[in-house]
């Protein structure tokens, strides 16, 4: 016999509890109650408009971030340095120089203090609407009413300010009290608050791929071509973010274009079928006709791409029904575009 | 009924329509239903989960005059008028079968479908007494069988203290013996006069065929009526001219010329169907009715012909390819319990749910009230808050010490539901639920409060204004 032979055993994992039924609360006997004056029920929505968290980043400490950390705190210090010393000269030459130049450097400070503040909420926004997302997703997969209210409570507060969503928002608000369904609220929600910008998301990504193939095409060197792209492309995704409720500013812009890219990753599936259609446009039909004009073509399907990825980031409520607008759709417009471009 | 298919098949395509199967026992709500969903088509309403409504893409609806000259118009005027103004009540038990035809108007989403269509949808709903639906399970089962089923089912709580009267004459009947027309005629009276004291309001017994006894229609008085069970095993040979075989006889008669036509005359051919279900009656009475409840759902909704539909099947009799499963009267209870209210309804028609989605069937289930006569209110009495509901409850209700004289409002705390379904099932809720029956409503701009009625319109008839 081996030394390594071990015998078979069985063990109870999660032993069933003996005394189940003083768990349970005693049953509540059926009453009426008469001769009561009715207050309104309180809408329990007003509980829920708390905006979560950013979530806390997870990442273990690095050396490269320490590095970088010590770096910008030795940046800093050493501008907040040369600030003092600099104010400090101006007051040795006259006083009122000084007051001025402390006065400029307070400003500066507050300027900058109020471009962090929106940067941090900026970044607040979008994770809001990752959990607007989660939670909808959620509501709509389980049909679980208590999410839905949560989404739809943080989706009217996330549209609160805006005034292209004051109708909707009212027509939403009636419906607040009403017995509806999880799954059935988040569709309404949808309805009434962010399937109207659609149309414009779609009038925005197409408008960003026919500039970026226009400009693709009439570019003398390669190098310009990379840079417009990616700044046409960036400036699309924060107009898309922009559209359904992000307020997107430096680092949330980042932030939103690694998330597009995830997406893209993600979705990769799809990109077989395009590489195929990549090559007949940009090498086959339109090539033919200028090579320029192929690799727009092929620029500005990628930007397409893109937008419909920044969209399905964006967007509160996940799409789910009408996925009317797909790439074959904003393809079939560009190239026509594209088509009179080359006859004009 | 392939020829009928074919028909069928021929009209849809010049003119969409839908038969929905409005489907329910007795009292279930049927016709407060029914009279919902065609003035909600009607007159607009809050529906926001029926999303060709919400969206305004239906045009215009309207009663079409009546297709079938044989059949009587559904009484959707009559009906409002009794659910509302000062003296509204709920609409008297349905006593005849009724059928309406609604058409719509509306903008088709598609490309092909707005350009070539006609965007028009006819809508079709019969309505029809609950007790005959009882029926449907008798077209497979011969007399005998039937009738030691019947006599079986009588010798047992809680029908037994019901059936003494019957047993007596039962014991006094010889099947051998030479028929007697006045001995039959006694027998079914009798016999009659069991079942109906199996549906009162204390028992709510629900498996209780044949229907036309309870609800004769036309039939009053005929002899096709004239019969009841007889105390034999279910294979026995009857000789001729006993009183037996003419019980037998009559049986079979009733089958073939009063359920059989019934059936393949308005739900054979169904589109859409809805299983009204009133839990809330049955989980009153107590566990014995919901388990009867189960038993006669169960059996009615075999008949039926559900799954997907292929070509080949929309040629030759069409099927049933979605079917929602609603427990009715939901207001009666505060909206939280809703869920616990669905498990039950599923539990109780567990059987028929599995068979429905094992054929292809989109099914699904939901707490409904058509018309919503309560509004919810939470009352707090010595440290506990109860979830309540409010409305005006009916004249002659009673709870505990409070007797209700149909004028003054009250709140109603009607019990906690099992968080287990299976609670309903097994008797130990005796005594801890009371549900009251309440007033109906006053209509709001011109429509009914209701709950979910929008979710269910979406269910059965959504897809069809795509």
């Amino acid at each position: 016999m081996t030394e390594g032979q071990r015998t078979p055993k069985a063990f109870v994992i999660d032993e069933p509890k003996p005394q189940a039924k003083t768990a349970e609360p005693a049953k509540r006997k059926p009453r009426a109650i008469t001769g009561i004056t009715f207050e309104p029920e309180p809408d329990d929505m007003a509980l829920l408009v708390v905006p979560p968290k950013p979530p806390a980043p997870s990442r273990s400490m690095r050396w490269g971030g320490i590095l970088l950390g010590a770096l910008a705190s030795l940046v800093s210090l050493w501008a907040g340095l040369a600030v003092t010393q600099l104010v400090e000269e101006f007051f040795a030459r006259s006083a009122v120089l000084g007051w001025l130049a402390l006065g400029v450097a307070a400003i500066a400070g507050l300027a900058a203090l109020a471009i962090i503040f929106r940067e941090v909420w900026a970044l607040a926004r979008l994770s809001r609407i990752e959990h607007i997302q989660a939670d909808a997703a959620h509501a709509l997969n389980t049909d679980d009413s208590s999410t839905a209210k949560r989404a739809v409570a943080q989706l009217q507060s996330l549209y609160a300010a805006r005034a292209d969503a004051r109708l909707g928002l009212q027509d939403l608000k009636q419906y607040n009290a009403d017995i509806i369904d999880g799954r059935d609220r988040v569709k309404l929600a949808e309805r009434h608050l962010v399937s109207p910008r659609d149309d414009e998301a779609h009038r925005i990504i197409a408008h960003a791929a026919r500039r970026v193939t226009l400009l693709t095409t009439v570019t003398p060197t390669a190098a310009l071509d990379i840079l417009l792209v990616a700044a046409l492309n960036l400036r699309m995704m924060r107009e898309v973010a922009t559209l359904y409720g992000g307020r997107p500013s430096l680092l949330a812009t980042l932030r939103l274009a690694r998330m597009v890219l995830g997406h893209l990753a993600v979705t990769g599936g799809l990109a077989l079928s395009d590489n195929l259609l990549q090559h007949v446009v940009g090498k086959g039909l339109l090539g033919r006709l200028s090579a320029r004009l192929g690799e727009g073509a092929v620029n500005g399907i990628l930007t397409a791409r893109v937008g419909l990825a920044a969209r399905d980031v964006c967007r509160p409520i996940p799409q789910e029904t009408s996925a009317k607008e797909t790439l074959g759709s904003l393809i079939r417009e560009l190239v026509s575009e594209a088509g009179e471009l080359k006859t004009e | 009924m392939a020829a009928g298919g074919l028909a069928d098949f021929a009209t849809g395509l010049v003119s969409p329509s839908v038969r929905l199967g409005v489907t329910g026992l007795s009292r279930a709500g049927k016709t407060v239903f029914i009279t919902a969903l065609v003035h909600t088509l009607l007159k607009g309403g809050r529906v926001p989960a029926f999303e060709a409504m919400a969206q305004g893409r239906i045009i215009r609806c309207y009663l079409e005059p009546q297709p079938d000259d044989t059949l009587a118009r559904f009484g959707y005027e009559s009906h409002l008028a009794a659910l509302s103004g000062k003296d509204r009540h709920w609409p008297e038990s349905t006593s005849r079968i009724s059928q309406l035809r609604i058409t719509a108007e509306y903008e088709p989403r598609g490309l092909i479908a707005r350009n070539f269509g006609s965007g028009k949808l006819h809508i079709d709903i019969v309505d029809y007494p609950g007790e005959w639906l009882l029926d449907l399970p008798l077209m497979q089962m011969s007399f005998a069988e039937w009738s030691a089923a019947t006599v079986a089912a009588s010798r047992v709580a809680p029908r037994l203290a019901m059936a003494e009267e019957w047993h007596r004459m039962l014991a006094s009947l010889d099947p051998l013996a030479p028929a007697d027309e006045q001995q039959a005629i006694a027998a079914a009276a009798v016999f009659t006069a069991y079942l109906a004291r199996c549906r009162k309001d204390d028992v709510s017994l629900s498996t209780l065929p044949p229907g036309r006894f309870l609800m004769p229609g036309d039939f009053a008085g005929s002899p096709l009526l004239a019969f009841s069970p007889l105390g034999i095993p279910p294979s026995t040979e009857l000789p001729r001219r006993s009183l037996g075989a003419l019980m037998q006889r009559r049986y079979d008669s009733y089958v073939a010329t009063i359920v059989k036509p019934f059936f393949f005359g308005h739900f054979a051919r169904l589109d859409r169907q809805i299983v009204l279900v009133d839990t809330l009656t049955a989980l009153n009475a107590g566990a014995g009715a919901v388990n009867d409840l189960q038993h006669a759902l169960t059996q009615i909704l075999t008949c039926f012909r559900q799954g997907s539909n292929s070509v080949v099947s929309s040629l030759f009799g069409r099927r049933i390819d979605r079917i929602l499963f609603a427990a009715t009267k939901a207001d009666l209870l505060h909206h939280t319990s809703h869920d616990k209210l669905e498990n039950i309804l599923k539990l109780i028609v567990e059987e028929a749910m599995t068979r429905a989605e094992y054929a292809g069937a989109e099914i699904d289930a939901a707490a409904l009230a058509a018309i919503r006569a309560t509004r919810e209110a939470s009352v707090k009495q010595k440290g506990e808050t109860l979830e309540c509901i409010a409305g005006i409850p009916l004249a002659g209700e009673t709870l505990g010490a409070s007797n209700f004289d149909g004028e003054t409002e009250a709140a109603i705390f009607p019990g906690d539901l099992p968080a287990e379904a299976h609670g309903a099932l097994d008797g130990s809720l005796a005594g801890s639920l009371r549900f009251i029956r309440f007033r109906p409503p006053l209509m709001k701009d011109g429509a009914f409060p209701h709950i979910r009625l929008d979710r269910a319109m979406e269910f059965l008839l959504g897809d069809r204004f795509a």
